[in-house]
């Protein structure tokens, strides 16, 4: 089967990593995911988009920190263990 | 043994007290009396050989303090894991989970299998929480689901064993490969109810129970591949993949399309709309894994 815990956990790290990279600036507000051009009107129903960019924003502010000691121990980890 | 006391229990209340909010049954009157009364007759039971190297131990003062100063450390450590543990885990919640007896395990397994003639699917509320599940047949648990994946391990290690690809660390393999993809389940759906911000009171815990439900299925269709072949299998996988369908229609149905479809109006709007999509996708998508999961057991 070879789906095992741990390659969730890679996977996981590797997804979280890619969220982080979207730069705000050069990348989402030319595909019009900017953070700026999404909280409109305080009507009742977010949106799927909304709601879309308002967690890669929260996924980078939060996990910005905790990212650098995880992706450093795991690059100690395969670098010694392969 | 001579000397020993024996414990008796007596329970405290009669069983099967009408009060919903008991989740178990209390048992906790008379252990500590047998506690007290055993330890002098244990001590002075010893043959006296051994004795002296025992009483010139335990009559050394260092020793005694050191003796002192551990269990005082120890209870420390206990009461501090006491403190913290339901910052971590949420034990009193879990509590709730795995208050079921016999009499509910027995419907809550029929019904898996069987659930087209049952006609309530609504959890009842004592004052503001829902009901203990021993009190209601509706009500998740978590016990169902935990036994019913130890056993999945099991039965997938004699699946396994029939023909002849065991091994041991096979078993921690299946063990972990199913838990991935629960976890991998229960995120989905997490991160979905975010996306189309349903208003529920679908705990996590709820969902991991409600998700571990498919795994009963799962082991009845490997024991019937086993026992007649791939064309019991078939029948069987095939007739727990419906119901599972269909249970978790009616039940999601009522945690995440609460307001509409709950009384039997038809859904209209891109919202309502939305979150049929949704709970359809997650009762389609429990047939699938426990094809996925099992099918490689049965040749």
């Amino acid at each position: 089967m070879a789906f095992t815990l741990y390659s969730l956990l890679q996977a996981a790290l590797l997804c979280v990593n890619a969220i982080a990279v979207l730069h705000e600036e050069r990348f989402l507000k030319n595909i019009g995911w900017g953070t700026d051009q999404g909280i409109g009107g305080f009507g009742e129903e977010p949106g799927i988009k909304s709601q879309l960019m308002n967690l890669i924003r929260s996924v980078r502010t939060v996990m910005r920190v905790p990212l650098i000691i995880v992706n450093s121990v795991a690059i100690v980890l395969l670098l010694l263990f392969g | 043994m001579p000397g020993l006391a024996s414990k008796r229990r007596t329970p405290a209340s009669p069983p099967g007290m009408a009060d919903p909010h008991q989740l178990f049954d209390d048992t906790s009157s008379a252990q500590h009396r047998g506690y007290g009364a055993q330890r002098a007759p244990g001590g002075l039971g010893y043959p006296s050989s051994s004795a002296s190297p025992q009483a010139s131990f335990m009559a050394d003062p260092v020793s005694s303090m050191a003796v002192a100063y551990g269990s005082t450390l120890a209870a420390q450590g206990k009461e501090l894991v006491d403190k913290n543990i339901d910052r971590f885990i949420p034990v009193t919640k879990l509590k709730y989970y795995f208050a079921v007896d016999t009499v509910y395990v027995g419907k809550k397994l029929g019904l898996l299998v069987f659930p087209y003639l049952h006609q309530d699917w609504e959890v009842q509320y004592q004052q503001d929480t829902p009901v203990a599940p021993r009190f209601d047949v509706n009500a998740p648990d978590l016990y169902i689901p935990a036994m019913a994946f130890i056993t999945y391990i099991l039965v997938a290690g004699l699946a396994l064993g029939t023909q002849d690809r065991f091994s041991p660390d096979l078993l921690g393999l299946q063990a972990s490969s199913a838990l991935a993809w629960l976890t991998l389940e229960v995120l989905a759906i997490l991160l979905s109810l975010y996306l189309v911000t349903v208003n529920t009171d679908l705990t996590t815990i709820d969902l991991v129970a409600f998700l571990g439900y498919k795994y009963v299925g799962m082991i009845g269709g490997v024991l019937m591949g086993l026992l007649f072949g791939k064309t019991g299998y078939y029948l069987v996988l095939g007739w727990c993949c419906v119901s599972i369908f269909v249970f978790m229609i009616r039940t999601l149905r009522l945690k995440i399309l609460a307001e509409a479809a709950a009384e039997g109006v038809p859904v209209r709007g891109a919202r309502n709309q939305l979150r049929m999509y949704l709970t359809m996708a997650v009762a389609a998508a429990q047939p699938l894994l426990m094809y996925w999961l099992t099918f490689h057991l049965v040749r």
